[in-house]
């Protein structure tokens, strides 16, 4: 059994440091990997020895999977993935040695949880993690200062930081961030312009093409008038301090005389 | 009792030798004192057991801090002797003697070795201040026989044991203090007695102290959790409470955030908890919403937290919660009342978050990186550091606002160069999204570079003033239902005290009388 795994993981290996790699392979090797290791129980359990060649075994194949699910964009199975690495850069810490994967994959699963808007989440892996190592590992510092420009509003300082990602498996996230920022932006543009220029919003929206701008502006409903500018029909917020909100003043009112009764 | 194993930080340390070094006489009397209350619990908490009524054993637990002060060595080998006397608990005497130095620097020479000889207790009548040696050692001898234990009750065992723990605790003697906790435990899952449940919950919280303080607090997770099974099962909603604490501090502690969420969500803290543990729960349960960016609702809890805690007691706990309570309120966009940093208690430890909150206040930048600068390696302590940082943005939006209200047209330039930022396009994106948030009411001209502010509406105009308002009459009434939950009655006091009707009449007659004197007595001034 156990030489069985480490020639399927010799064979992984190869696949996944051949240029070009090949994913269809690999992933089938890795359901394979997978399989042996739930049969050996991979994961020691509670008080037993941990058997360190077996651990990092386990850990490598993780890892490699959890990169090549990133590389054919499936989400889920990295997000499966890493969280079964968790065991290992976490509790294991002290047991087998450290990972050169291990920052690149804690950042890479921050960016994601950034991209797809967990935050609470996000911030709740951000607290395992030593503050020092936050502020100095580059692969760790990319995706919060990344959050910091979000909740900022420093959406061009996103953009930027998309040209010097730590790593090439960054991008696959950043690209769903930077659709997700577009919104953000589009609709800070509808509250605070009164007009804009055609080739401004494309600059603002980092749009290379004017296809592309084109057809966003058609998704959000801007209409293109005739001088070249998008013009920005300001919210009406007035109308609502038209009419008192009723429904909710007797909820309230209600509440009121319920508390006091009890009170009296 | 002490809420929290956190020490203050701006109190001396009473010096614990102060009692060595006192005379003779009142060492001696100091220790028969403390002895003689520990006897005294003993006999409530038996008393407890005969008449199944938890509160007496509860009075027993609460008076462990005080006890805890009085401890020494000469005090915990009278108690040994006193009470371990049948030869079957003679193994449980001998290991808790270990940790005891028998031959402490003792004034009571004269005393102890008589005690321990024949293993005979002290009398009951406690000997008063000026009785001489000679005499306290005869009345010794004629009154034991009759009063000396003849089983030792479980619940007393484990109180004895607790006592030692603490005091090996206080002595620093971690290592032999952890086989004692083991070995309390060992007692407690053997046992199934519900009145074991309040001193079982406190010896959970020790047995959690001493890990903590060895630094293996992760180890124990696994016994904690199943201790927690069955204390649930049992209803034992003390136990429970203590033991969901101790998880929850486990967890925070190595700032397992999504475990401590789970444990949450899946338990009920128990509504019989004592206040203490509703403090700290309320606490743990504080950071963990606030960790995940709800900070109204970590607000209400922190809140609740300060509120449960004792009045004049645990001044460590609460200024950790007061720290953790400003900087939700900072991110909530609101700013701590300025009395809260002149409370004499708090005023020191919360001087780094009273600077924090001017810089906030003011949305000036760079003092807010100042202060983070500073006290970085403090606030990385305290852990309330990530959540500073998170107030960055709270920092440039309360700037943004300052200059929309300051000036009515400005450039972009300028704008990036009051708020300290790297470039005028930052400036455009920010003031955008300000806009969008509703902090401020402007819109920018692209072309122009400039942000062009609209003239004030008129706030009463709107429907903001009753939102406010609406929330100040729901927090009081929250408060006020709080208040009123946090109140406690005996639970068998209600039926008792029901007063027969020619009781009453009794009462009120003397009621009336009493008010007509009074009046007599009023009309006496009008000449």
């Amino acid at each position: 059994m156990r030489q069985e795994a480490i020639d399927l993981y010799t064979k992984l290996t190869n696949e996944w440091n051949k240029k070009p790699q090949n994913f269809d392979k690999c992933l089938e090797i890795l359901t394979q990997l997978k399989i042996i290791l739930s049969e050996t129980g991979f994961i020691p359990a509670l008080g037993a020895p941990i058997d360190k060649k077996e651990a990092h075994l386990a850990r490598d194949v993780f890892e490699i999977g959890a990169q090549c699910s990133i590389a054919v964009g499936d989400i889920h199975a990295f997000e499966r993935y890493f969280s079964q690495l968790k065991t290992f850069y976490f509790d294991f810490q002290n047991e087998i040695s450290e990972s050169p994967y291990k920052y690149q994959l804690i950042g890479l699963n921050l960016l994601c949880l950034l991209a797809r808007n967990r935050l609470s989440e996000f911030h709740t892996e951000l607290e395992l993690l030593n503050p020092h190592l936050i502020q100095t590992n580059i692969y760790i510092r990319h995706p919060v200062s990344l959050e910091q420009y979000l909740m900022e509003g420093s959406y061009n300082k996103v953009f930027l930081s998309k040209g010097n990602v730590p790593s090439p498996s960054y991008n696959y996230f950043m690209d769903i961030l930077i659709r997700t920022i577009r919104e953000e932006i589009a609709s800070c543009m509808e509250a605070a312009y009164k007009k804009i220029l055609f080739s401004e919003a494309g600059n603002m929206l980092y749009f290379k093409k004017q296809e592309e701008l084109v057809e966003f502006a058609k998704e959000r409903k801007w209409t293109l008038a005739s001088d070249n500018y998008f013009y920005f029909q300001q919210k009406q917020t007035d109308h609502d301090n038209q009419n008192i909100p009723a429904n909710d003043l007797v909820m309230q009112m209600i509440e009121y005389a319920r508390e006091l009764e009890i009170i009296v | 009792m002490k809420v929290d194993e956190k020490k203050p930080e701006t109190t001396t340390v009473p010096s614990k030798d102060s009692k060595e070094t006192k005379e003779v006489k009142e060492t001696k009397d100091a220790d028969t004192l403390t002895f003689d209350d520990i006897k005294e619990n003993v006999k409530s908490i038996e008393k407890g057991i005969q008449q199944k009524e938890n509160r007496f054993l509860i009075r027993v637990m609460r008076t462990i801090f005080s006890t805890r002060k009085r401890l020494n060595d000469q005090v915990l080998k009278r108690v040994l002797n006193y009470y371990y006397i049948t030869q079957s608990v003679q193994n449980d005497k001998e290991f808790l003697m270990s940790f005891i130095d028998v031959n402490a620097p003792s004034t009571q020479s004269t005393v102890a070795p008589m005690e321990t000889d024949d293993a005979v207790p002290k009398s009951e009548p406690v000997t008063q201040v000026a009785t001489p040696v000679q005499s306290v050692t005869t009345t010794t001898t004629t009154a034991t026989k009759t009063k000396s234990p003849a089983i030792l009750l479980p619940e007393v065992d484990l109180y004895i044991h607790l006592l030692v723990l603490i005091f090996a605790i206080d002595r620093q003697k971690n290592k032999q203090a952890i086989d004692l906790a083991e070995k309390m435990m060992e007692k407690i899952t053997s046992q199934n007695r519900r009145t074991l449940d309040f001193i079982a919950a406190r010896c959970y919280f020790f047995y959690t102290r001493i890990y903590e303080i060895a630094g293996k607090l992760d180890q124990i997770r696994y016994f904690l959790h199943s201790r927690l099974r069955t204390a649930v099962l049992r209803n034992d909603y003390e136990g429970t409470a203590v033991l969901i604490n101790c998880l929850l501090r486990s967890y925070l502690e190595f700032n397992l955030y999504d475990q401590a969420t789970k444990l949450v969500s899946k338990v009920t803290f128990p509504t019989q908890a004592s206040n203490n543990e509703w403090a700290r729960y309320l606490f743990y349960y504080g950071r963990i919403k606030a960790m995940q960016l709800e900070y109204t609702e970590a607000h209400k809890h922190l809140i609740q937290a300060l509120r449960k805690a004792p009045q004049h007691e645990a001044v460590g706990f609460k200024q950790i919660v007061q720290k953790f309570a400003i900087v939700v309120e900072l991110l909530l966009g609101e700013i701590p009342d300025k009395a809260v940093f002149r409370n004499p208690q708090l005023k020191k430890a919360l001087q780094p978050y009273f600077q924090l909150t001017q810089a906030v206040r003011a949305g000036n930048l760079a003092r807010f990186n100042q202060v983070l600068e500073k006290f970085g390696e403090k606030f990385m302590k305290e852990d309330t550091w990530t959540l500073i940082i998170r107030l960055r943005h709270n920092v440039i939006k309360t700037g943004v606002k300052m200059i929309s209200l300051s000036y009515s047209k400005i450039s972009l330039d300028n704008i990036a160069q009051k708020l300290q930022l790297d470039s005028a396009v930052d400036a455009e994106f920010i003031v955008a999204k300000a806009i969008r948030d509703g902090v401020i009411e402007a819109h920018i001209d692209h072309e122009g570079g400039f942000v062009q502010t609209k003239d004030l509406t008129d706030v009463y105009s709107t429907l903001d003033p009753m939102k406010v308002f609406h929330q100040r009459i729901k927090f009081c009434l929250e408060l006020r239902n709080q208040s009123v939950k946090a109140m406690r009655f005996p639970p068998k006091k209600y039926s008792e005290e029901l007063e027969t009707a020619e009781e009453r009449r009794a009462r009120e007659e003397e009621e009336m009388e009493y008010a007509k004197e009074m009046a007599d007595e009023d009309d006496e001034g009008f000449p």
